[in-house]
């Protein structure tokens, strides 16, 4: 077990920069997820962490000490792949000792037949079963052990791909996507074991995964990655309540915030799509942008901020989605409503909404995140209640 | 179980019971198959136990006598003995340089197609064309082989090859009239001929290996390349590695063309590289005696029954498909 620190790393193919100077510190025990869209390059920096595609600047510890240099193989690293990479002619039980019977037994205590009579191959080969029948409890795959890869269902092959990672103690776990292949009912299901399985073992966890829940659900911190950079590392309530930019708040939520454009004034007020709001930032004529999460609009018991039309209605039980179109928006609002306000959102009405101006996202032109919001002068605060 | 209120044409054909419809729809295939491999196969067997010739008038019952002959006759012997030591000889060598030339090929970041073109050349040229270049080659005068092994005589390599010395002494060997040489370079040459083609079918193999079983590798710490190929490379070519070796050894069986181009005067010097195929067609064709031909083919197919056979048994226990 070890923590795991990256330092300004970068990786560029010819002309096209992957990666450009990541900063990561997993501490020792820590589950940490990689998450972004396909192409951010997180599977490029898992496997440069693991050692499998070599960095082109910048560097890499595990522990104590630097990895640059050091091939996959010596750096004590486990690692699940996204298509499990099972060796297909070898049983479950003979992939699951694959890792120990390479580091712990000699070329020569190896060899097929002969290799049972070298001096302390019997023991060792012994020792091998009993991690191997420890690490198929753990996971429930006993029953399995006989069986070939291709005899598995998908889970089943899942589950054996991290039984070989986790039957020796690696420095950390590298697990590149391991629940893309499942159906969604499984993965939900898989989800909580690995979080479990994670505080079971107290090992340090690197998790990269497409599926902001995934990230969500199972990490102690997520580090949320764009086009080659780290926009935020932080746990998930936070990068969730508190995103330091736009495309953060963007990318973790579902259904995904609502960005509306705002104005400030000279003053530093702001409004949005001509009313003002009690909020404001530093003085300064400028363009925003206010996020608002589904949650934190609602439906107006007076004056709405925001006047629209209901299109569409997702209802899901314990929740309602609306899909509110504004004239003058681009893109629809989507309100998050009780099952009990059903009543009041038909489509094709008119739906008034607002929001409690404290819980604005806002965020400059750019896209970063504004935090110094003051309360607007109490003119304006008038004119807006 | 018919539902009963089928119209009456349904339920008369719906009468007729799923294994009369079976074979009735396998018969044409059945038919043909019957006709053009059973029917000739049959026939051949017969004949094999006659005397017949073709345009003869009569035969006669001969029993066992062909295959008699078979394994008396010095002759048979050296086919025998010349035909099971090149399929030894270029099946393990063409097979082995095959998966050789396809691994350092496959490790090739640039030159690859230059170098597949090369290697699959000479299965492309036909091998009566280049049989004359081979009896160019290998001419004991003014061969470049001979020509070329010269050229070490008096230095110090002769002194580190006694085999050279003796050649340079005595003369170097006449290579295709020589009974000592003769078979190996037929072998020589059925290896040259066929490792591209093998080289081909591994390369072919190798592309299907998915990826990320040498990075899982790499991480379960196989550290060098004999590794990765026991533990990846070697049993993903399995199912490649029965057909290469099945296809390799039925051909190595058949070979003809060589020994019909390099020894005008048939089966090498004292019949050293009589092989089957150019016997089969020596004595049913070339001197009509059809039934001794027979037999011999009788012979031919038992042996590809036999790896055929073997193949089957390994694909089904050895070899993974997955």
């Amino acid at each position: 077990m070890a923590e795991v620190k990256i330092t300004d790393l970068r990786k560029s193919f010819g002309d096209t920069q992957i990666l450009k100077g990541i900063e990561l510190k997993v501490a020792d025990g820590e589950f940490v997820s990689l998450v972004g869209p396909s192409g951010c390059g997180k599977s490029t920096l898992l496997r440069i962490i693991a050692g499998l595609e070599q960095e082109s600047a910048g560097s890499i510890s595990i522990g104590t000490e630097p990895v640059s240099g050091i091939r996959a193989a010596d750096r004590n690293l486990s690692m699940v792949f996204q298509s499990y990479a099972l060796y297909p002619h070898l049983t479950v039980a003979e992939n699951i000792a694959v890792p120990l019977r390479m580091r712990q037994m000699t070329r020569w205590q190896r060899l097929p037949l002969a290799g049972g009579l070298m001096p302390g191959a019997k023991r060792r080969e012994q020792e091998i079963a009993a991690a191997v029948a420890q690490a198929a409890e753990t996971l429930e795959i006993g029953a399995l052990l006989d069986r070939k890869p291709g005899e598995l269902s998908g889970g089943q092959r899942q589950r054996v791909a991290l039984g070989r990672a986790l039957v020796r103690a690696p420095a950390a776990f590298l697990l590149d996507e391991p629940l893309s292949n499942l159906d969604a009912k499984l993965r939900v299901h898989t989800r909580t074991e690995i979080a479990e399985l994670h505080r079971e073992l107290g090992a340090t966890f690197i998790y990269v995964t497409h599926d902001q829940v995934e990230a969500m659900t199972m990490s102690d911190r997520i580090a949320v990655m764009m086009g080659g950079e780290i926009l935020q590392c932080a746990p998930p309530q936070k990068v969730y309540a508190d995103p330091d930019d736009l495309r953060v708040a963007e990318f973790i939520g579902s259904p995904k915030i609502n960005v509306l454009p705002a104005e400030a004034d000279a003053m530093g007020r702001l409004s949005v799509l001509g009313r003002d709001l009690p909020i404001a930032v530093r003085p300064g004529r400028q363009t925003l942008q206010i996020g608002l999460r589904p949650e934190t609009l609602h439906l107006a018991r007076g004056d709405a901020k925001i006047v629209g039309r209901v299109v569409h209605l997702e209802h899901l039980g314990s929740e309602l989605f609306a899909q509110v179109a504004v004239e003058g928006l681009q893109g629809r609002l989507v309100l998050r409503a009780a099952p009990a306000q059903a009543a009041a959102l038909q489509i094709g009405s008119e739906a008034g909404l607002d929001f409690d101006p404290a819980s604005a996202l806002v965020f400059d032109a750019a896209g970063m995140r504004v935090r110094e919001i003051l309360t607007a002068p109490a003119k304006s605060l008038a004119q807006a209640v | 179980m018919v539902a009963v209120d089928m119209p009456p044409q349904t339920r008369r054909r719906a009468a007729r019971s799923p294994q009369t419809m079976a074979w009735l729809l396998s018969a044409p295939a059945l038919a043909l198959m019957l006709l053009i491999l059973l029917v000739p196969m049959l026939s051949a067997l017969v004949l094999s136990f006659t005397d017949y010739s073709l345009g003869a008038t009569e035969l006669n019952w001969v029993g066992l006598d062909n295959y008699e002959k078979l394994f008396t006759r010095s002759s048979y012997e050296k086919m025998l003995w010349a035909t099971l030591t090149y399929v030894l000889v270029v099946v393990p060598m063409s097979v082995g340089l095959g998966l050789g030339a396809a691994l350092l090929i496959n490790s090739l970041g640039r030159g690859r197609e230059i170098y597949k073109t090369i290697y699959f050349l000479p299965v492309m040229a036909t091998l009566l064309a280049m049989a004359i270049v081979w009896e160019l080659m290998l001419h004991p005068t003014i061969g470049m082989v001979n020509r070329t092994l010269e050229m070490g005589c008096g230095t110090w390599i002769e002194s580190l090859w006694p085999w050279l010395a003796d050649g340079c002494a005595n003369g170097m060997p006449i290579w295709l009239g020589d009974k000592d040489y003769a078979l190996w370079v037929v072998c020589f040459i059925g290896i040259w001929q066929g490792f591209g083609f093998n080289m081909v079918l591994y390369l072919a193999g190798l592309t299907g290996i998915p990826r990320d079983l040498y990075n899982a590798a790499e991480m379960d710490g196989a550290r060098s390349a004999w590794e990765r190929f026991r533990l990846v490379t070697w049993p993903a070519l399995g199912p490649t590695t029965v057909f290469v070796v099945t296809i390799t050894c039925i051909r190595a069986f058949q070979v003809f063309d060589t020994v019909e181009a390099l020894f005008p005067r048939g089966g090498g010097p004292s019949k050293s590289a009589y092989m089957m195929m150019f016997a089969i067609y020596e004595k049913g064709i070339k001197q009509n005696l059809i039934g001794v031909g027979a037999a011999i083919t009788m012979l031919f197919l038992l042996f590809v029954m036999i790896i055929t056979v073997i193949q089957r048994r390994l694909t089904e226990r050895k070899v993974h498909y997955s």
